[in-house]
């Protein structure tokens, strides 16, 4: 506010919720390059003393440390290479190793990103339209956009096993188009409301005067309205691209073998011998905010535009 | 006649079970400026979205130099509109938003420059042509948004309440700059209105609505001076008009309205064509009143019951059988104390009689 001063209980205030917010993304980061004997000691181990890149070798190329290891072999905690032991371990434990280090987790990088792409984009057309159908022609009356968010009023776990049943009849199970239209129908409610919002914020006058201007409907709508809401709805993509992101129950539950995202992924670092890997899930989850975080600096400045919108000056 | 502008011809419109505009008819003729004037919600902004054609009207037909326009769409009307809210593109410069029009129409771009210097000119915005509409006052705003509208130079200008959103100085110096860029232009202008002072000061005709019916559609003074209805006559004026409810009496040739144990004459001329004992309200504006000395002929006596000086006028309020009447009277006025009796003097000429029960007048202006 102009005229207050920042004062130092202010920049104190500051700086623990700053600390608040960063220390799981801190840990997060400092984790991923720990060695597996650091990751889970007491006291905690805040910076790794004999920090590695292992844990990205595993996540992104482990066949690197495949080489370095000796093919299918198992290393122990200190990186030694073990002995081979064909009658001991058996097939089973070497198995589960394989598993993620003959597989980096680039597919379900990749598989994420069409994912999150494919369903955020069909989810923010999907909303858009209805947004102004709801905002501009009151589509249905007052009792649609209630409708519209009762498809989020109960959990969706309830609705997962029902769409395991039905993709495999309609041969949509393991394929990106199927998980896109989930993503796609889970989070239009949102987007609708959110859109909406924004849209209810615009005066329609100014829609009406292009329409003066000769513009069609869909003319003023296409060129006036969504420029006007950029920022709001540049603010909802993002939000919409966040949640498909971090999306983890349909992916899990929907997904086999040919298509994979970094939530799915990430519950597959787990070995017999030490338990969840820790590392390497902070490894993965590092490298998924990373496509985050640079859209999210890219589009900054759209999205402070996105809460102070308004087109007309009242 | 040929030089009608726009003609609106039994036009209805209904949302559901409300009737929005009822049977409007009326025309404006080229060069003129007409005012729609109501209280909210009479119709007279659905009247004006269907003129531009942001409205299907249920029924009738608008005609804009002759021809029906109710099946072209409002971009090819060629109607301009300014809305209330001003619709300025705030993420555009002034010079853009002017430029608008001009650009959704595909106008050659050295047109399009030099029609926006001419009106950025004409409406003294030339110096802040690469502002931000958040950098304008509100009255720099509506002259952007008259801008826009004048660029595109639309047959009929419509302006939806374009002074409500100025501070009143702004829409003092709004109201004369109207009234010069109308004189300017010579264009045909519409301009919706619930603000009397607007429409009087600004239009050459004036239409009145309420309830989605027309009113009464006559030129400023006539609307003012000669109410066809008891409606017009309390909507227009400050204070409004007088209503005196009575019943006609003749006795001799002193003909009177009787209103408890007061009486209102009447001229003879006026009286005669009434049946006696008919019930009547009589209507006169309070500044039709002159306060009289001595009793003469055809005045009233009224006791005051208040005094509300305002500037070099009071307001006096009144009492005259059981109702209450208001006289505008000068302030030096020494009657015009509490509890003295005034003896008022009505103009005949301006005084109407209404039916009570349909509010309408009874003889019409000059008949």
């Amino acid at each position: 506010m102009p005229g207050q001063k920042f004062t130092w209980y202010n920049g104190i205030g500051l700086l623990l919720a700053l600390i608040f917010a960063l220390f799981p993304v801190l840990w997060m980061l400092s984790t991923s390059f720990k060695p597996s004997d650091e990751w889970v000691k007491v006291p905690a181990v805040w910076v790794s003393g004999k920090p590695t890149i292992d844990n990205y070798l595993t996540v992104l190329a482990p066949e690197v440390l495949l080489e370095d290891r000796g093919g299918l072999d198992q290393y122990d905690e200190d990186g030694n290479l073990k002995q081979r032991s064909d009658e001991s371990s058996g097939g089973g434990a070497q198995g589960a190793i394989a598993d993620f280090l003959t597989k980096s987790a680039w597919q379900s990088i990749y598989g994420s990103l069409i994912l999150a792409s494919g369903g955020t984009a069909l989810s923010i057309i999907v909303s858009l339209m209805a947004a102004l159908a709801i905002a501009r022609y009151r589509f249905g009356g007052n009792f649609t956009p209630f409708f519209i968010l009762s498809a989020r009023m109960f959990p969706p776990a309830a609705i997962a096993v029902p769409f395991v049943i039905m993709f495999s009849d309609v041969g949509a199970s393991d394929t990106y188009w199927g998980l896109i239209l989930v993503y796609a129908a889970v989070t239009v409610p949102f987007a609708t409301w959110m859109l909406k919002s924004f849209i209810d914020d615009l005066p329609q006058e100014i829609e009406e005067a292009a329409m003066m201007d000769g513009m069609s409907r869909w003319k003023a709508h296409l060129f006036v309205t969504i420029p006007l809401i950029k920022g709001g709805l540049v603010a909802t993509t993002l939000f919409i691209f966040i949640l498909n992101w971090s999306e983890f129950l349909f992916a899990l539950v929907l997904t086999y073998n040919k298509v994979s995202s970094i939530p799915v992924q990430m519950a597959k670092y787990f070995s017999a011998t030490e338990g969840l890997l820790y590392g390497a899930q902070a490894a993965l989850a590092t490298v998924s905010i990373i496509p985050l975080v640079i859209i999210g600096f890219l589009i900054q400045k759209h999205l402070v535009r996105g809460l102070t919108l308004g087109a007309i000056k009242r | 006649m040929s030089n009608i502008k726009l003609e609106i011809i039994n036009l209805r419109k209904e949302y559901g079970d409300l009737v929005a505009v009822d049977d409007l008819s009326l025309s404006v003729e080229q060069g003129e400026t007409m005012a729609l004037l109501g209280p909210s919600g009479c119709g007279k902004s659905t009247t004006l979205n269907m003129i531009v054609g942001l409205e299907q009207p249920t029924s009738g037909d608008i005609l804009i130099d002759g021809k029906s326009v109710i099946n072209t769409p409002s971009g090819k009307r060629n109607v301009g509109l300014v809305f209330q809210d001003y619709a300025v593109f705030t993420n555009m410069t002034v010079e853009k938003n002017l430029a608008y029009g001009l650009r959704v129409r595909k106008e050659p771009k050295d047109k399009i420059a030099s029609e926006v210097l001419r009106v950025a000119d004409f409406m003294c915005l030339s110096d802040k042509i690469d502002r931000k509409p958040s950098e304008l006052s509100a009255s720099e705003l509506q002259r952007v948004a008259i801008g826009r509208t004048l660029v595109t130079n639309p047959d009929i200008l419509l302006l939806d309440e374009p002074l409500s959103n100025l501070e009143a100085d702004d829409r003092n110096r709004m109201r004369r700059e109207l009234r010069s860029i109308q004189a300017e232009t010579g264009q045909t202008v519409i301009y919706v209105t619930h603000d009397q002072i607007e429409a009087l000061s600004l239009a050459h005709r004036i239409a009145v609505m309420n309830f989605g019916h027309l009113m009464q559609y006559d030129t400023a003074e006539n609307v003012y001076q000669h109410p066809q209805n008891k409606f017009v006559g309390s909507f227009l004026g400050n204070p409004p008009m007088n209503f005196v409810k009575g019943v006609l009496r003749k006795e001799g040739d002193r003909i009177f309205i009787q209103n408890g144990d007061s009486s209102l004459p009447v001229p003879t001329d006026i009286g005669s064509k009434i049946e006696n004992n008919s019930g009547l309200i009589a209507g006169f504006r309070p500044e039709t009143l002159t306060v009289t000395s001595n009793e003469e002929d055809f005045s009233f006596s009224a006791e005051v019951l208040a005094v509300e000086p305002q500037g070099p006028e009071s307001v006096v309020t009144a009492k005259f059988g059981d109702t209450q009447v208001k006289v505008v009277v000068p302030s030096e006025s020494e009657s015009a104390t509490d509890g003295n009796k005034l003896n008022l003097m009505p103009n005949f000429d301006l005084l109407a009689l209404f039916d009570p029960d349909s509010g309408m007048r009874l003889m019409k202006h000059g008949g």
